[in-house]
């Protein structure tokens, strides 16, 4: 009996199989093995795992929060909040992203294999690049109307609204299910 | 100070909670999620009207921006449960770890802070509209407002660096 295959291209009639997991099996020893990735991953020190941990939790905060807030206002809380002047707190989430991205690069860095080989990891990078792109249309939508705050808002950016809701908590549950879906945690095991 | 968490470990591990947070494949998984989210929402409005307070985004009116709050209270009431359910489900884990204790002092003082700030300031921060300045005791709360969850979350993050090795703690 064939075995299952797992790999791209799809095993068929003339079609070796590329194991891509394996593929990357190099790259993967190679950047596991580097400074930096033995450092935040076995470094004893608090500033190291668990202060990246720490700064990607306080910025998921911030990010999702922020994006959130904002949300919750296009649908409809906080009715008499003025919207324009709400722009200012736009720095506020590109400072949780910022700490996010490079947080992140490190914990990356510190198990490529552990979250480049599981799927939901995926999932929760195209929830946030997708949660990017609504706030980027909400942006565009809602905050470049000229006729922002003098009248009630249209359907449409109610709709942006509860999709970036859904795409956050849709990256949250992803983030946090990482933890208990992967596969292989170093290139090794 | 010697205080004796025997009996409350016992009790918290008798309850039905403990018992599904331990013998469930998803509850665990499930309330960690919901305990992210209620953080994102009580930094996402908490934060923002701190922020406001210390003098940022001051077009915004901090009376109307205060009408998101409920929706992190609520965030906060979430996380007062499942983290509840993360207490009974391993209550060794939490009761005799340092980081857990810091983290229960920083929501106590920011639970006090929350005190000082509706009793003493919000009068004369409720009538604030766009554009006006805060009296400098809010600032000093909006400032230990952030300090204090930036706490809470950092010792949360830092539960499982401080776990204590079972037995180890009579």
């Amino acid at each position: 009996m064939r075995e299952l295959q797992y790999g791209w291209p799809p095993a068929g009639n003339g079609h070796r199989v590329v194991d891509f997991p394996k593929l990357m099996n190099p790259f993967f020893a190679w950047l596991e093995q580097t400074g930096l990735s033995v450092w935040v991953r076995e470094s004893p020190s608090l500033w190291a795992f668990p202060t990246v941990l720490i700064f990607h939790a306080v910025g998921m905060g911030f990010l999702a929060g922020a994006n959130v807030a904002i949300d919750l206002r296009l649908l409809g809380v906080a009715a008499r909040l003025q919207l324009a002047p709400m722009e200012r707190f736009f720095p506020v989430l590109w400072f949780g992203l910022w700490v996010n991205v490079v947080s992140g690069v490190l914990l990356l860095i510190a198990y490529p294999t552990k979250a480049l080989t599981n799927p939901v990891f995926y999932v929760k990078l195209s929830c946030i690049a997708l949660a990017l792109v609504v706030l980027r249309q909400i942006r565009i939508q809602v905050f470049r109307d000229p006729a922002l705050d003098r009248q009630p808002l249209p359907r449409r950016s109610k709709m942006l609204a509860a999709t970036s809701i859904l795409l956050w908590a849709g990256a949250i549950t992803a983030g946090r299910l990482l933890a208990y879906t992967y596969t292989r945690l170093m290139v090794n095991e | 100070m010697n205080l004796d968490l025997e009996p409350l470990r016992i009790w918290l591990h008798s309850t039905g909670i403990s018992w599904i947070m331990t013998h469930t494949k998803w509850a665990w998984a499930a309330s960690e999620t919901l305990h992210f989210m209620g953080l994102t929402l009580l930094i996402g409005t908490v934060g923002l009207f701190d922020l406001r307070l210390l003098g940022l985004a001051k077009g915004v009116s901090p009376a109307a921006l205060h009408r998101l709050i409920p929706w992190g209270i609520g965030g906060f009431i979430v996380n007062v449960l499942t983290g509840f359910c993360f207490l009974a489900g391993t209550p060794d884990q939490y009761l005799y770890n340092n980081a857990f204790r810091l983290k229960v002092v920083f929501l106590f003082l920011a639970g006090i802070n929350v005190l000082v700030f509706y009793s003493a300031v919000f009068r004369r921060v409720r009538i604030l509209g766009p554009g006006a300045n805060t009296p400098l005791a809010a600032k000093i709360i909006a400032c230990t407002s952030l300090a204090l969850w930036i706490g809470v979350i950092s010792c949360g993050r830092m539960l499982t660096f401080f776990r204590p090795l079972p037995g180890t703690h009579h």
